[in-house]
């Protein structure tokens, strides 16, 4: 298929939905890891997708991932039909990550253009073990294995409709769910996709297309098909399909007097119809089918009475149970679309074009509509001005989508620590409970980017060597199961993301020995002079690395600069707490450059700021007689019985012109990690969704500013950092 | 960039060919003096606008501008020279220079023109003498044209504080080296 088309503007739109789709599949995966086993819908949801995998890879023609996702397929594809019992979970879960790996790292290969070379076999090789095994689990349960599910490209089947000697014959019996709307539709579909393999073809009811009655006609007797072809029955009963909409497929080989004698023949003559199968196949299936048949068999009871001459329990019966049929696969279709039409990916270059032209239509904006020469007396601007508003309006909102496109949510930079958690309490043996909080967190690509390696680097440690071993948490009196939480908030103009563990913390004098060791410490001062954050803090240097033990994930000394190093790249820091026994915490606070935040636009002298809304506690008008003055120059209010200190922005930064007295201020109560104080400013403008920006590295740092901002009318304002304001 | 070379195209009649651009100097009026800045350092020329000033910053620097949603900080060269005050009138102008990727406006009084100097007539600055130390810092040489004196500048040293003459201020010098990295 593939000389027909022109690849290049296809590999695009393959790597893109094939990427989604392998996201998607990980997340569900995950999602379902810690479930006894995968429930219904997301084994229809993973099977469809490597269908899909499968189809689209077949047509780049990247054979390996074709072979790859068809192995899988037929696992899921045994697990839909079968439904053995003991399926090793995490095993199952283990090998579909393994295939999903596998296809990213082949899909990046194909992005960068290198060689697409990665051996599938291996692989392969292990979902067939694995296939094999629960298979033979299936077996011993007295579950019948279905077959094999056979996939080859339809073409091989296109042939001239010529009786050869290689032709076969079947009658094919398909009963619809009673429920089922339309079924000359359905019915119709399956004339037309046998239509391509067949030589010779009949059904009865005959008039399936115009006769609507049709429908209950298949209902009530089956659909039944004479078809003469060439493939074999497991073909047909392939071709044929297991949609939502069919209860059950019958399919018996014939010979071609039979054929020829039409439907009547089929019914009468019921003995003929055993086939050529493999036999012990059949004994198992026959004797499996008795016993899972049982309970399904009783709603069929009645219309299997109607077709009399049927045999109640023939060899290589097929039938597809009902759970919810329709349901997943509609809700499969749905999301899909919506993806198509909720995503395009978009250089950043342009985004950032974009930004600019904006931010010089602000400004133009405002030389137009503050533009001396409407100051004329005289002019009458009625009109002008509502024109005008519903300008400023337009551009303000056009601004604010601009801003708002470059932020990408954490979910999927969480999602993948979720993977790694798992991959790794996996392979130490550790039972791991995972937690994410507030992955709907926004922040700049760029610093999703930035962040994505070091949190990946914290999450390894956590689960190796914060949370111990299963015996040991025993003996310390907790339970079982490790947990690790990963959250992200923002507060103060920064993003905080923390990993929590509740493992056995930080050994305070083993990191003190080793930096004795290393000759980190003061030689006169004693362990006991260093704080806790200060000890912790030598983690972070390059080649200290208290575990003894190198494992494959950690231990081995480098990381936590190399994490830190990134941390501050970006502006961030990172603080470690610890207690002994029960557990550490993690956290990077990284600036917001370029997020979005609600804020509230003061003035103070001649000068905007902005504070971010969530410091913000409330607004005071105070009295004089409020406040208290210290003899050294500092200041307090009493609000409410509450005693706050007061700073003043004016005097803080050495502002002109601001307000000295209190009563024309205005008092902003800040809260930042229980800490309170009391914020004087002139008068505040409104509040306003803005896009921090860091402050040129031209300026050295300023205490207490966290980057600066646009307003809507082009001038920069200046964003309060609350914890600077504090310190 | 094409918007950057263009805009130097029309304020200088320089076309963005690199060699054209050798031996060309953008001089400014600043105090009694004027300066020259090779040209391939100056982005742009724009009027001055509103500056949003930033507080606990030497007083040479004004603040922060918007251009066209960058943020761009920009210095008075007339403070930064340890001249006098100047009230900014409608011949006040931004020179936004990029040296080294950092883009800084340079407030100046009064842009003059831009003049071609050979490499002849660039003479080394005189290292005796003069009272006026500080700005000897600034000045790499002295280009004749004809019967004038152009002080060229060494914009990295403009911007950047390591020649600040007093001491005293050698702690805000480190966290600037700090800021630029």
């Amino acid at each position: 298929m593939a000389e027909e088309f022109s690849t290049d503007g296809m590999l695009d739109m393959y790597l893109f939905e094939n990427g989604q789709l392998l996201e998607q599949l990980q997340e569900t995966v995950l999602e379902q890891k810690d479930a006894d086993c995968f429930d219904e819908d997301s084994i229809n949801e993973i099977f469809r997708t490597m269908h899909t995998i499968k189809g689209s890879s077949g047509i780049m023609m990247f054979d390996d991932i074709t072979a790859v996702s068809h192995k899988l397929e037929d696992v899921f594809y045994y697990l839909r039909e079968s439904h053995p019992e003991h399926v090793p979970h995490l095993e199952l879960v283990e090998h579909v990550l393994e295939v999903e790996d596998f296809i990213s790292s082949e899909m990046e290969k194909i992005r960068n253009g290198d060689p697409v070379d990665g051996d599938s076999s291996e692989i392969i090789a292990g979902l067939d073990k694995f296939l094999d095994m629960i298979k033979n689990g299936g077996v011993e349960e007295g579950i019948e294995p279905p077959p094999e599910n056979v996939h080859e490209e339809p073409k091989h089947f296109y042939i001239a409709p010529v009786a050869t000697s290689a032709s076969r014959f079947y009658r094919i019996y398909i009963n619809f769910f009673p429920e089922t709307e339309m079924a000359n539709v359905h019915a119709y579909k399956v004339v037309y996709s046998l239509k391509e393999i067949a030589e010779d073809l009949l059904y009865s009811p005959e008039d399936i297309i115009s006769d609507e009655t049709s429908a209950q006609t298949i209902i009530d007797d089956g659909f039944k098909i004479l078809l003469q072809a060439q493939c074999s029955e497991e073909e047909i009963r392939k071709i044929i399909g297991v949609g939502y909409d069919i209860e059950k497929v019958d399919v018996y080989e014939c010979k071609a007097e039979e054929f020829l004698l039409g439907f009547d023949f089929g019914e009468q003559d019921e003995p003929l119809a055993v086939i050529d199968l493999d036999s012990s196949v059949e004994e198992i299936e026959s004797k499996a089918e008795a016993k899972a048949e049982g309970n399904s068999e009783e709603p069929k009871e009645t219309k299997e009475k109607k077709e009399p001459a049927k045999p109640k329990m023939a060899p290589g019966d097929f039938v597809i149970k009902s759970k919810e049929p329709g349901k997943a696969k509609k809700l499969a279709k749905d999301r899909n679309k919506g993806e198509k039409a909720t995503f395009i990916s978009v250089n950043v270059k342009k985004m950032d074009q974009l930004m600019d032209l904006i931010g010089e239509l602000v400004i133009s904006e405002s030389v137009v509509l503050q533009n001396p020469d409407l100051k004329v007396p005289g002019l009458n601007l009625d009109r002008f001005n509502k024109a005008a508003a519903q300008l400023s309006k337009i551009s303000t909102d056009l601004q604010d989508v601009i801003m708002s496109m470059r932020m990408v949510s954490l979910a999927n930079t969480f999602q993948k620590m979720n993977r790694i958690v798992f991959d790794v309490s996996r392979k130490l043996g550790k039972d791991i409970e995972f937690e994410m909080v507030g992955e709907q967190t926004e922040v700049d690509k760029n610093i999703i980017e930035k962040i994505s390696d070091p949190l990946m680097h914290i999450v390894r440690n956590s689960v190796d060597h914060g949370i111990e071993e299963k015996e040991q948490r025993l003996e310390s009196g907790k339970s079982e199961k490790g947990k690790v939480i990963l959250s992200a908030k923002t507060e103060a103009g920064k993003v905080w993301i923390s990993v929590e563990d509740d493992g056995q913390g930080l050994d305070r004098e083993k990191i003190l020995k080793k930096a004795r060791k290393q000759g980190l410490l003061d030689e006169n001062k004693p362990d006991e002079a260093y704080a806790d954050k200060e000890v912790y803090q030598f983690i972070t240097l390059p080649g200290f690395s208290t575990n003894e033990e190198v494992t494959e994930y950690s231990g081995r000394g480098v990381g936590m600069d190399v994490v830190v190093q990134n941390i501050q790249s970006i502006g961030g820091t990172l603080d470690i707490e610890s207690t002994p026994g029960l557990g550490s915490i993690m956290s990077l606070k990284i600036p917001l450059t370029l997020a979005i935040i609600d804020g509230i636009v003061l003035e103070t002298g001649n000068s905007s700021f902005v504070l971010e809304t969530g410091v913000i506690k409330e607004f005071v008008r105070v009295k004089e007689d409020m406040m208290i003055y210290e003899p050294n120059g500092d200041e307090y209010i009493m609000i409410r019985g509450e005693c706050y200190p007061v700073l003043r922005l004016g005097r803080w930064y050495g502002l002109e012109h601001y307000r000295e007295a209190v009563e024309d201020g205005v008092m902003l109560i800040l809260e930042v990690e229980e800490q309170r104080v009391c914020l004087l400013v002139d008068k505040l403008i409104g509040e306003q969704e803005i896009v921090v920006k860091p402050i040129p590295s031209y300026i050295k740092k300023v205490k207490g500013l966290s980057g600066c901002t646009q307003l809507g009318d082009g001038s920069i304002a200046l964003i309060l950092d609350a914890t600077g304001l504090m310190e | 960039m094409d918007e950057t070379s263009e805009l130097k195209k029309q304020t200088a009649g320089v076309s963005n060919d690199e060699n054209n651009e050798k031996g060309k100097y953008m001089t400014f009026k600043s105090g009694n003096e004027y300066f020259g800045l090779a040209i391939q350092y100056v982005n742009e020329i724009i009027q001055m606008q509103e500056i949003t000033a930033i507080p606990e910053t030497e007083d040479y620097i004004k603040g922060l501008i918007n251009l066209r949603g960058k943020v761009v900080p920009v210095i008075d060269v007339r403070l930064r020279f340890k001249q006098k005050p100047l009230e900014y009138n409608d011949r006040t102008c931004i020179i936004v220079v990029n040296v080294k990727s950092t883009v800084v406006g340079l407030i100046v009084e009064k842009i003059a023109e831009v003049v071609e100097i050979n490499e002849d007539n660039i003479l080394p600055p005189p290292k005796i003498g003069h009272s006026d130390k500080v700005q000897n810092k600034y000045v790499y040489g002295i280009g004749k044209v004809g019967n004038a004196v152009k002080l060229l500048l060494d914009p990295d040293k403009l911007l950047n504080d390591e020649d600040l003459s007093i001491v005293e201020q050698a702690n805000d010098l480190n966290m600037e080296e700090e800021g630029e990295v």
